[in-house]
């Protein structure tokens, strides 16, 4: 199964945690650790990191079926790191992750990372669809993003009947909150699937 | 009023980067009062932005409450809200989870949005109580009319069975439906549960083998296949028919598939499952290795990796198919990428043979070597500079080179220990090349492996006669070079391996020519510096190498010799003066006792008359040695030049077998059960009968097991023996009667045994005899066991003395170590030594076999004395003469 999702960017702060095996140790300490390995690497080399002082940090039995491995990708600023076991398929989690990317991609239209920033919920949600407790839901990016949308839906429908004259109740169900922005040059970045 | 929003949170966390604490202390402190407020918008946005700061690595542990109150909001996007909190939030001890099993009830009855957000939520914050209650509603919800709904369901079902597997019954039919379910993703799903089921139990679930096979021969899907060729891999172990059943299909997959993840998978599970075996595995494996072996040199490196994952599977059965494709891996080994490092190490250590150890052993230890020598000592570079393959180290590396990494260099000393040690050193042709490996990675490795490298040492050491004397050459320089021991304080020196040095030079050390020209290098000042453990062995090689150097000297004494011999034992005496004082207890009781030795040694020399035929012009009083190779008059030489050897060289340290220890034959007369102290309060000086009783109750668990009845019984009645034999059962008089007279006997060795217990009170004990019979027991018994055949045993850690036999064949290696010479139990594989047992072979000091049970005393009397002397009475030296007494067993 998988044990965690990760996004960081690539100066190490974190921009989503997920983790669906609870940890003997901090969650940042694991980010951390996971970080410094990964950023060390130049690119061009596998998306597989297999480092000595990993085995034994994730608490694992080094049983090689067992090991738990660490499948990363990077996407421009961003590292999207899959923390799994010996049930899933290492070039499998590989393109899941491209799947996940493509989802948010088409949620919040060419993603960036300060969508991430803005909408850690909503990249919560996106996910929740295509992993649940740690085993994959879909893999089908079609499957995902209508399933993102129903839901979408549904909580901003469920905002606007609760705030009748909120004037964004189209938003992406965080709750509008981007209609207080006033910042002007956030809002191109903040079209969310609503806005679209 | 003006509350921020989680937006209004993050740009202020943007703009407060300086100060971040500050701001988000502040900001905490309007979430505590936002949070507790009656607006349920208001709550939840605080709920919000605190899982942000969750993620920052903040607690929101104290606000579960609040989270519980946002999940029971009806609304849709606060309800969604809470579970996400929760579910980043919550874990097993949460407490507030046992008020959310109504509320999820009723959740799971919502619409399907709703649903659809419950289920995903409780996969994250389920416990087993949870489980419990919720497990009828979830497996109900498996025949849930939207797909999306059954999916989720499944999913949510494993965390269930995780938790509570009782809920099993009802599920697992409606799970096995599911195969069949006319949504492909709830297939996929269901595979996917299955498979992780199926990891932990596979015997479960082979009678699914049928749905899993359709599905594997139908569906299209990737992962879904994916999941379910893994499942097969758990499976096939537990039923081997489908061995045959699988192979078409899963090598129609493998020459067919696109798909590099399941052709991995595919060939995962026949190795796994054992489908490589016989004529048609063989051509299966043949494809496999083809396909792998093309991607280790594909440009992917993703490819390359798993391929090096994949062949390290095949290799422990057909190591043969990947002969050919050595140099492609080794090139893996060179790979400036990690992690594919790490996978072709594995590779090649599982590669290792007869013919390729060396030359890849070399290539590896190359790697160790820094490619800006700085610190090198002759012996490594020198050595790399022989053997050494041009390995391209001066390839152009990035920055950060992986041989740099302690932890990967760590890793890599290790396999190159493990290549070499396999199946004690099956792969190893030429000892003398692995010692000097050892040395070589003492030097270069820089990481903390030095321990592993010692008992390396050692073992081979101990194991491999013929490489002796190249290991104490090699052991020499080593101790003798001042650079390894001045680093041997950095991290990373490797500084155990002195330890070994010391260890080897000194038990070998009639291997070296002038042995006296190492003692001062174990008192040099850097010497203190050293960890204790090194330290005491130091002394003790010392010990050793000045007892056969002085033995020596004996033999062909000149008094010309007498002023280097005093100002060695000088040297001793001062440097081991210093030790006796230190603060750890295994140095200081060493010193304490050399000192002794050499001190007592100092005062014969000092005190010695350079005569022809000197009269002792020592403390001896009486005939000191009845046995000395020169005959009846005094020798003319210093008699304590023959105090020490007999300590130490009497006997060879051999390797010990496994099972050794346990195929000790127990000595007649011994019993192991008996008390050695008895259980104190009891009926004891009654009669025997009620006491053996007492004994059975308390500890023999095989007896029990067999008349616990009687032993109720007698338990009861106990004061009155004479109803025992009534009482006991009919069948077993016989043998009670017999017993009875054992334990007579035993009770009269146990009375025996009392009377030296300092801690149980007989009324009758006659002290004063005892004292001394104690004294002569251990004494006795040292000596006494080479004749002996019958007993001995050995308990000796890891390497027991044996006579030396002077063979020298090429490097035979005792895999199997010495097993006793009686040995009676054919524990697994026990085999007898595979050195040829002399005669008198194994004698056995340190016997913690109980005093009492030993009957033989019947040893020579002469050599008995040899070993009495207690160091520090000066008075009872006078029994060194005792030093001869090794040629007896030496010469054996």
């Amino acid at each position: 199964m998988i044990h965690a999702v990760l996004i960081f960017n690539t100066s190490g702060v974190a921009r989503l945690t997920k983790f669906y095996t609870p940890l003997h140790q901090s969650s940042q300490a694991v980010i951390q650790k996971i970080f410094s390995l990964i950023c060390s690497r130049p690119a061009g080399l596998c998306n597989f990191l297999d480092a000595p002082e990993l085995e034994g940090f994730l608490g694992q039995n080094v049983d090689d079926d067992d090991r738990w491995r660490v499948v990363y990708r990077n996407y421009a600023t961003l590292f999207f790191v899959f923390v799994v076991d010996g049930a899933e398929s290492e070039l499998g989690i590989l393109d899941l992750i491209q799947v996940f990317v493509e989802a948010l991609d088409r949620a919040f239209g060419n993603v960036c990372e300060l969508d991430l920033v803005f909408h850690f919920d909503e990249v919560h949600h996106i996910l929740a669809e295509i992993i649940q407790g740690g085993l994959v839901l879909e893999t089908d990016v079609e499957e995902i993003d209508k399933a993102v949308h129903l839901a979408a839906k549904t909580r901003s429908e469920s905002f606007a009947s609760a705030n009748p004259l909120s004037l964004t109740g189209g938003g992406l169900g965080s709750r509008g909150a981007h209609i207080k922005t006033p910042l002007g040059w956030l809002t191109g970045k903040l079209t969310g699937v609503g806005a679209r | 009023m003006w509350e921020r929003t989680l937006q209004d949170l993050i740009r202020g966390l943007r703009a407060n980067k300086k100060d971040e604490s500050k701001f988000i202390a502040k900001a905490v402190d309007e979430i505590r009062s936002e949070i507790k407020g009656e607006d349920m918008e208001l709550k939840a946005g605080a709920v919000l932005k605190l899982t942000y700061l969750e993620m920052l690595g903040y607690d929101m542990s104290w606000a579960s409450f609040h989270v519980v109150e946002v999940m029971s909001s009806p609304r849709s996007h606060l309800k969604s809200v809470g579970y996400l909190a929760a579910g980043q939030s919550f874990n097993e001890d949460t407490d507030v989870l046992m008020l959310t099993t109504n509320l999820l009830k009723k959740d799971l009855s919502s619409t399907p949005a709703d649903v659809a957000v419950t289920l995903n939520g409780l996969a994250n914050i389920i416990t087993s109580d949870l489980a419990r209650d919720l497990a009828p509603e979830l497996v109900a919800m498996l025949n849930h009319s939207r797909p999306a709904i059954r999916k989720r369901a499944v999913l949510t079902m494993y965390k269930v069975l995780m938790k509570y597997p009782e809920a099993a019954a009802s599920a697992r039919p409606r799970l096995v439906e599911r195969l069949e379910d006319a949504d492909q993703g709830v297939i996929a799903a269901t595979a996917n549960v299955l498979c992780e089921l199926g990891r932990r139990r596979p015997q479960d679930y082979l009678t699914l083998a049928p749905q899993l096979f359709h599905i594997l021969t139908t569906a299209s899907n990737n992962w879904l296949i994916i999941k379910i060729v893994k499942l097969f891999g758990f499976m096939t172990p537990h039923e081997p028919r489908l061995v045959k059943k699988l192979q078409p299909p899963i090598t129609d997959l493998i020459s067919t598939t696109p798909a590099i993840s399941l052709l991995y998978e595919c060939v995962h599970t026949c190795i796994i499952g054992g489908m490589l075996q016989g004529t048609s595995g063989s051509a299966l494996a043949k494809t496999c290795v083809t396909k792998l072996a093309a991607f280790l040199q594909d440009e992917d490196q993703n490819l390359k990796y798993i391929a090096l994952l994949a062949l390290t599977k095949i290799v422990p059965t057909h190591p043969y198919l990947l002969a050919e494709y050595q140099d492609v891996v080794l090139a893996c080994v060179n790979d400036q990428d990690i992690s594919i490092r790490m996978r072709a190490l594995d590779l090649v250590c599982a590669m290792v043979n007869r013919d390729n150890l060396q030359s890849i052993v070399q290539q590896v230890l190359s790697h160790l070597v820094p490619e800006t020598s700085s610190t090198m000592q002759p012996t490594a570079s020198q050595s790399l500079a022989q053997h050494a393959i041009p390995v391209s180290p001066t390839n152009p590396r990035p920055a950060l080179s992986p041989n740099q990494s302690p932890a990967y260099r760590l890793v890599l000393s290790q396999h190159i220990l493990e290549m070499c040690s396999q199946n004690t050193y099956d792969n190893i042709t030429n000892f003398e090349w692995y010692i000097s490996v050892l040395v070589d990675l003492a030097h270069v490795a820089n990481v903390d492996i030095g321990a592993e490298i010692r008992d390396q040492l050692v073992d081979v050491v101990a194991r491999v006669k013929a490489a002796r004397r190249y290991a104490v050459k090699l052991m020499y320089t080593l101790l003798t070079d001042e650079t390894f021991l001045q680093n041997a304080q950095e991290e990373g020196s490797c500084k155990e391996v002195l330890w070994a040095a010391a260890w080897i030079c000194g038990e070998h050390c009639r291997e070296l020519t002038d042995p006296q020209q190492l003692l001062p290098y174990f008192f040099t000042a850097e010497v203190s510096h050293l960890t204790p453990d090194i330290i005491a062995v130091y002394i003790q090689a010392a010990t050793k190498i000045f007892g056969y150097w002085a033995a020596e000297l004996a033999e062909r004494w000149d008094n010309e010799m007498l002023p280097e011999l005093k100002e060695v034992v000088e040297a001793i005496v001062e440097s081991v003066t210093e030790f006796s004082g230190s603060t750890h207890i295994e140095v200081q009781e060493r010193a304490a006792n050399a000192l002794q030795l050499f001190k007592f040694i100092q005062a014969d020399i000092n005190t010695f008359q350079p005569k022809p035929y000197p009269n002792s012009g020592f403390s001896v009083p009486g005939p000191s040695s009845s046995f000395d190779p020169i005959p009846p008059s005094e020798p003319h030489f210093p008699k304590s030049l023959y105090l020490i050897q007999p300590l130490f060289n009497v006997y060879d340290l051999n390797p010990v077998a496994r099972q050794a220890q346990a195929s000790v034959p127990i000595p007649e007369g011994l019993d192991l059960d008996a008390w050695i102290v008895p259980p104190p309060p009891e009926p004891e000086p009654e009669a025997e009968p009620s006491e053996p009783r007492v004994k059975k109750s308390k500890k023999g668990k095989e007896k029990e097991g067999v008349n616990g009845t009687k032993t109720k019984g007698s338990k009861k009645k106990k004061d009155a023996e004479q109803l025992e034999p009534q009482d006991v059962l009919i069948p077993d008089q016989e043998e009670t009667q017999e017993e009875r007279a054992l334990r007579e006997k035993r009770k009269a060795e146990r009375l025996a045994q009392l009377k030296d217990d300092p801690y149980y009170i007989i009324d009758d004990r006659s002290p004063p005899p005892t004292r001394e019979d104690f004294d002569s027991i251990p004494v006795v018994k040292l000596e006494g066991m080479p004749s002996l055949q019958s007993i001995h045993d050995n308990r000796l850690p890891s390497l027991k003395p044996l006579p030396i036999s002077s063979s020298v064949t090429q490097f035979v290696i005792e895999k199997e170590g010495e097993m006793p010479a009686g040995a009676v139990f054919p524990l697994l594989s026990s085999s007898p030594a595979s050195r040829p047992q002399t005669t008198e072979p194994v004698l056995h000091l340190a016997a913690p076999v109980p005093l009492s049970s030993f009957p033989q005393y019947e040893v020579p009397d002469d050599i008995a004395r040899t070993v009495t002397p207690e160091p520090v009475k000066v008075v009872r030296t006078k029994k060194k003469g005792t030093g001869k007494k090794k040629r007896t067993t030496d010469a054996s």
